[in-house]
């Protein structure tokens, strides 16, 4: 049972898919079960072919099929007729040999996500999956969920099958893992036994030892609430992500995090607060002033909002650095559009000065927005919404997909905008982010604010998100 | 920038003859395998669209149709909707310049006729449109869906107008009268007024779509919908104004085609123009200055057809076919090569920045 551990971004996911044949790699050998793999024939067939199964952080089940339905089709020599008789019966022995229990007659849409991880792991056993690959497996499971997952997987090591297990949490992989290798910005930095080494070292190998601190002024005195959210309530696309009477106020000079486990209402809350989501009741106030959840009125309020899902939220792919610049301002933004025309002269000018001030690489306006790194277009959505110096920064998941460095330049201008004066509304389901940078944190549990007693750490918070996810 | 302008144009054009070229040599084989010589029947195509003066003249008529259908299909695809319905709103769009010309004000002076008329044209199709535009953002309607199945109410409304209220008075033939002369667009020899605004409604696309907010918005909800509401712009209206607007270019070539060349309505007016257009938009890579060049290729491929057909006895069956050659080569080298296929990124999950 392998652990591959890294911070987000660090490699670990685009490994494991050139394990997969997902990515063909620029050089380099591999070897499966002791014999070379020529990376010409390597497609995720040929990975399947020789026992190579993976298990998705996103499940890649045809939602309206049932369990065995989603096992008997797609198999990698299937044949041409096949009874379902035979293969429920089949499914559940695998299932039982392994406890992996999922309800087999109904619809994956239906399932948990701890019962819809599991169909996914027996489809990969069905399958003839020697070595097993999983992405981040407790994501979506409660702490029951995680232990029963642990039992599964140490009876398939002990059957001689081989686990690669992907995770950025230390204690997960100190609780299973018989090695473990720790990859940083994309080089493996080392492999240990697992019984020589501890949580600490293995934090010192994730990030880097040499990171400085976050510099953040000792002495800061908030200033009024600039941000309220009064009962707000929504719609989720899911039950546990249905926002229910959420009360929340910011300071300015404020940077209060919001802890949580994905799924709990963070996507919604970032869509109401964005204005996409109509809320069903509640209100958002900014500087204490009511204001229409709408997408204008809320930015032209002052409430500036930062995505990590920057593909479909922050930026327009295709668009220029310039057009995503002044992407926002469409409507009422007469520095740009002047009389309804598009002044790209001026946009061409204004993306300069930002690339030039935020180091964006390559500072060419008139570039796809896709042909820059995550890093470098995030630094262009935090230059777009920290303009004009915002009443309220939303900031959710700012830091996915980043390396290293992006990150930090990201947390520092969260706490430059609030040591400015702005309150700043951090939602996140990095733990370690909402901790190096709250001034103050509550979490989000099943669509519901939930009090973090001041002064608790990683783990009592942990508790707090997970032992309400697990009612 | 007009440099810039220069290659997209350089480009679709190149695009065209090397589909040209291709097709050529397909065209032989199809030709070959019909039973007709290749060799005469495609030198009537080439000298049909290019050869001569009147050549050219029947190219530049048959390619002003495509220059506004081609401009209103990249509209509406620039904002990532797929308007399948520019035949039908051409149709309807002649159907309402036909009934301003032959019984609202056949009287008009020409000065008042002409824009009347043309408005009209622009009028109806914005209108049949709409409603796909408003089907898809109230009800969630695929645009392609309506705006094929509104194909075939257009067609058959013009079938209806001719056998009934705009039947020509000798209640002959199912067609209209014929337009009084005040009605009909300034013309030298054949080519009329239309090409002219064709040209310029190039520009104006251009213009539109790069130059503007609203052509901003556009491009915005054409390449990722979802980032554009985040940008506090609502994809719904944008499309449905998208759509009108498209709807209104294809109706004014429905419009330019009855007042400037048939003179009245009948069936069978569109001889494919709004579907041709798909495939105008498409060599022109979406964008409105490149359309000019891909029109006239299009445009010279069906006045070469018709040259074909008239002076090597190819059956126009065959000449169809022949067309359907040229547009599938055209189309597939609209898209260019294929990069590598993209992963989903569910599957893949985050990379490395």
């Amino acid at each position: 049972m392998h652990a591959l551990l890294g911070e987000n971004g660090a490699g670990k996911s685009t490994l494991m898919n050139v394990l997969l044949g997902l990515v063909r790699p620029d050089g380099g050998a591999l070897q499966v079960a002791g014999e070379s793999i020529d990376w010409r024939r390597w497609s995720p067939a040929e990975a399947a072919r020789r026992g190579v199964g993976m298990v998705h952080q996103h499940s890649s089940l045809v939602p309206a099929m049932n369990a065995v339905e989603n096992l008997c089709f797609g198999g990698v020599e299937g044949p041409w007729l096949f009874s379902p008789e035979a293969e429920r019966v089949r499914v559940a022995a695998l299932a039982e040999r392994f406890g992996l229990g999922v309800p087999l007659d109904r619809p994956v849409d239906d399932l948990s996500p701890g019962e819809r991880q599991r169909a996914e792991i027996l489809r990969a056993l069905a399958r003839g999956a020697r070595l097993l690959v999983l992405d981040e497996p407790t994501s979506v499971l409660t702490p029951g969920e995680s232990e029963h997952l642990f039992a599964s997987l140490r009876r398939m090591r002990d059957e001689g099958r081989a686990v690669i297990f992907i995770s950025h949490k230390l204690d997960e992989v100190e609780a299973i893992a018989d090695r473990v290798t720790v990859l940083r910005r994309g080089v493996s930095v080392a492999t240990r036994d697992a019984r020589g080494t501890d949580a600490r070292e293995l934090g010192r190998l994730m990030l880097g030892a040499d990171l400085p601190p976050l510099e953040r002024s000792a002495a800061r005195r908030f200033g009024p609430v600039r941000l309220g959210i009064r009962g707000l309530s929504a719609p989720g696309s899911s039950e546990a992500g249905r926002l229910r009477a959420i009360e929340l106020a910011v300071r300015g000079g404020e940077v209060v995090g919001v802890a949580g486990i994905d799924g709990n209402g963070q996507r919604e809350l970032e869509e109401v607060l964005a204005g996409v989501r109509a809320p069903s009741s509640g209100r958002i106030e900014v500087d204490g002033r009511s204001v229409s959840p709408d997408v204008r009125s809320l930015r032209a309020a002052g409430l500036a909002h930062l995505s990590g899902d920057r593909e479909r939220a922050g930026l327009v792919p295709g668009f220029t650095l310039a057009e995503n610049l002044v992407l926002k301002g469409s409507y009422d933004d007469s520095r740009f559009f002047p009389r309804g025309v598009l002044d790209l002269a001026a946009a061409r000018a204004a993306a300069r000065r930002v690339a030039e001030r935020y180091a964006i690489r390559p500072p060419d306006p008139d570039l796809d927005i896709r042909s820059l790194s995550g890093g470098n277009a995030q630094k262009l959505a935090v230059a777009r919404e920290l303009e004009g110096e915002p009443a309220a920064l939303v900031a959710v998941n700012p830091t996915r997909g980043l390396d290293v460095g992006s990150a930090r330049f990201v947390h520092s201008q969260l706490l430059a905008v609030a040591a400015a004066g702005s309150a700043v509304l951090l939602v996140s389901t990095e733990l370690e982010e909402v901790l190096s940078l709250a001034d103050r944190v509550v979490a989000l549990v099943r669509g519901g604010i939930v009090p973090v007693p001041e002064g608790s750490d990683a783990a009592a918070i942990g508790a707090i998100l997970l032992g309400r996810s697990a009612a | 920038m007009s440099e810039r302008l220069l290659r997209v144009t350089l480009s679709a054009a190149g695009r065209a003859g090397l589909a040209a070229l291709i097709g050529v040599g397909v065209v032989a084989c199809v030709l070959a395998v019909l039973g007709y010589e290749p060799g005469p029947a495609l030198a009537a195509l080439v000298s049909g669209s290019m050869g001569s003066g009147a050549a050219w003249t029947a190219t530049a008529l048959k390619a002003t149709p495509l220059l506004f259908t081609g401009l209103a299909v990249t509209i509406a695809f620039r904002c990532g909707v797929w308007n399948i319905g520019a035949e039908g709103q051409l149709l309807f769009g002649a159907l309402c310049a036909t009934a301003v010309a032959t019984r609202i004000a056949p009287g008009a002076p020409g000065l008042a006729l002409v824009p009347g008329l043309a408005l009209a044209a622009a009028a109806g199709g914005a209108l049949l449109g709409a409603i796909a535009g408003v089907l898809k953002a109230r009800r969630g309607v695929s645009e392609v869906i309506s705006t094929i199945l509104l194909n075939f109410v257009a067609i058959q409304l013009v079938a209806l107008a001719v056998q009934g209220p705009l039947q020509e008075s000798a209640g002959a033939y199912p067609k209209s009268d014929p337009f009084p002369p005040a009605a009909m667009l300034p013309a030298w020899g054949r080519v009329h007024l239309g090409l002219g605004v064709a040209l310029a409604s190039a520009f104006a696309a251009y213009a539109l779509v790069f130059r503007s907010a609203f052509g901003f918005r556009v491009r915005a909800v054409g390449l990722s919908a979802r980032a554009a509401r985040f940008a506090g712009i609502s994809p719904e209206r944008t499309a449905l104004a998208a759509l009108a607007l498209s709807g209104a270019l294809a109706g004014l070539a429905g419009g330019v085609e009855v007042s400037g060349v048939t003179g009245q309505l009948f069936q069978g007016l569109s001889p494919g123009t709004g579907y041709t257009a798909i495939a105008v938009a498409l060599l022109a890579r979406l964008h409105p200055i490149a359309v000019i060049p891909a029109a006239f290729f299009f445009g010279a491929l069906e006045a070469g057809a018709g040259a074909m057909q008239r002076a090597a006895g190819v059956p126009a069956v065959a000449t169809q076919i022949v067309q359907a050659v040229v547009i599938l080569v055209s189309v597939g080298l609209a898209f260019g090569r294929r990069a590598a296929p993209e992963l989903d990124p569910e599957l893949v999950g985050e990379g490395p920045s």
